[in-house]
């Protein structure tokens, strides 16, 4: 349990750093979970993306949580934590009295005590998710919440840059493809 | 005859366990076949702390006891490459590569396969995933790139 604050702005810097370093959202995404685990002194970090059309979360970068839970199964938007299509953050203090949770039973077996779900948003939409996971029951400080949220909407950001980016590849390649004898 | 070399990326994921069980299927009762497990790992955030009681120094401190998932990575691979001798695959002709990558998979890929001169690769395909919009499909990148081998799909 723990209710000081973790996140000063020397660990913003290093996180934010993080981001703006890197030009490959999946490295971007697994660098910043790994400081968040190492800031926070929890047990893992995922950032996901949320995809409208599965209805599911996917793992774009984690840290710290085992093979067998990562493969534990879809998560579903509207039966994993509940709120993330409300733009709002959710903090199951203790995984072992929530019913939020899809997989509860695999969270209590993964060592799970606590998680804290962000939402990132772009453009008023929910384009993933933050979700943070400590060993034990966790009472996270309104301001670690208030720095996570800042976080999660510049990584909002990051990911619709390299969306934007990977299309301007797609087409530069698509061009790059025709033959000059078409252009004659 | 020379043996047939098949070079198998592999994530942990549950569609890896899809690929895993084709190669199993489909080569595991031919002779002369070599099947190198790969695995490419993002290494630790690199930190600069210049105060050695700062924040950030003991963020840096905190960060080299994660390496720890690293080490339960490569166990993991171990026991693949276990699976695969366990389903008849000889154990000199089954061998694993757990590396460490700076950029994209899909590069990583594409240099591994062109460094050992493999004949097959086998990866596998989810449509409809939307993480590929943010980091680009490594199936895509991968077939492009590559020239005189076999590459087998697996949705």
């Amino acid at each position: 349990m723990q209710t000081e604050d973790r996140i000063n702005i020397d660990i913003f810097k290093v996180v934010t750093r993080a981001i703006a370093e890197s030009n490959n959202l999946e490295i971007m995404a697994k660098h910043l979970a790994q400081l968040l685990v190492g800031a926070l002194e929890i047990k893992g970090v995922t950032i996901f993306a949320t995809n409208v059309e599965t209805k599911e979360l996917e793992d774009l970068g984690s840290f710290g949580l085992s093979i067998r839970y990562m493969n534990k199964g879809p998560i579903h938007i509207n039966r994993s934590i509940k709120s993330v299509e409300k733009h709002k953050a959710v903090v199951v203090k203790d995984v072992k009295n929530s019913d939020l949770l899809q997989y509860s039973a695999d969270a209590i077996q993964e060592g799970i005590g606590a998680i804290v779900s962000v939402p990132i948003a772009f453009g008023g939409r929910v384009i993933g998710v933050l979700r943070l996971y400590h060993h034990d029951i966790w009472n996270i400080s309104d301001r670690d919440l208030d720095s996570l949220f800042v976080l999660a909407e510049i990584i909002g950001l990051a990911m619709m840059y390299a969306r934007m980016n990977n299309a301007i590849h797609d087409v530069k390649d698509i061009v790059g493809d025709v033959h000059d004898a078409w252009l004659e | 005859m020379d043996a047939q070399r098949i070079l198998l990326p592999y994530n942990f994921s549950s569609n890896d366990q899809k690929t895993l069980a084709f190669v199993i299927r489909t080569f595991g009762s031919l002779e002369n076949i070599d099947v190198t497990l790969f695995h490419a790992f993002t290494p630790l955030s690199e930190i600069e702390a210049s105060d050695h009681q700062s924040a950030t120094a003991k963020l840096k401190r905190r960060l080299s006891y994660l390496t720890q998932e690293l080490t339960e990575r490569e166990m993991a691979l171990q026991e693949v490459r276990q699976y695969l001798i366990g389903k008849g695959f000889h154990r000199d002709n089954v061998r694993y590569i757990f590396k460490s990558r700076k950029g994209e998979i899909s590069a990583a890929i594409i240099e591994q396969t062109k460094e050992e001169d493999y004949d097959i690769i086998v990866l596998n395909h989810r449509p409809g995933k939307v993480t590929r919009f943010f980091t680009g499909s490594v199936f895509a990148k991968v077939v492009t790139a590559l020239r005189d081998i076999t590459v087998c799909i697996v949705s």
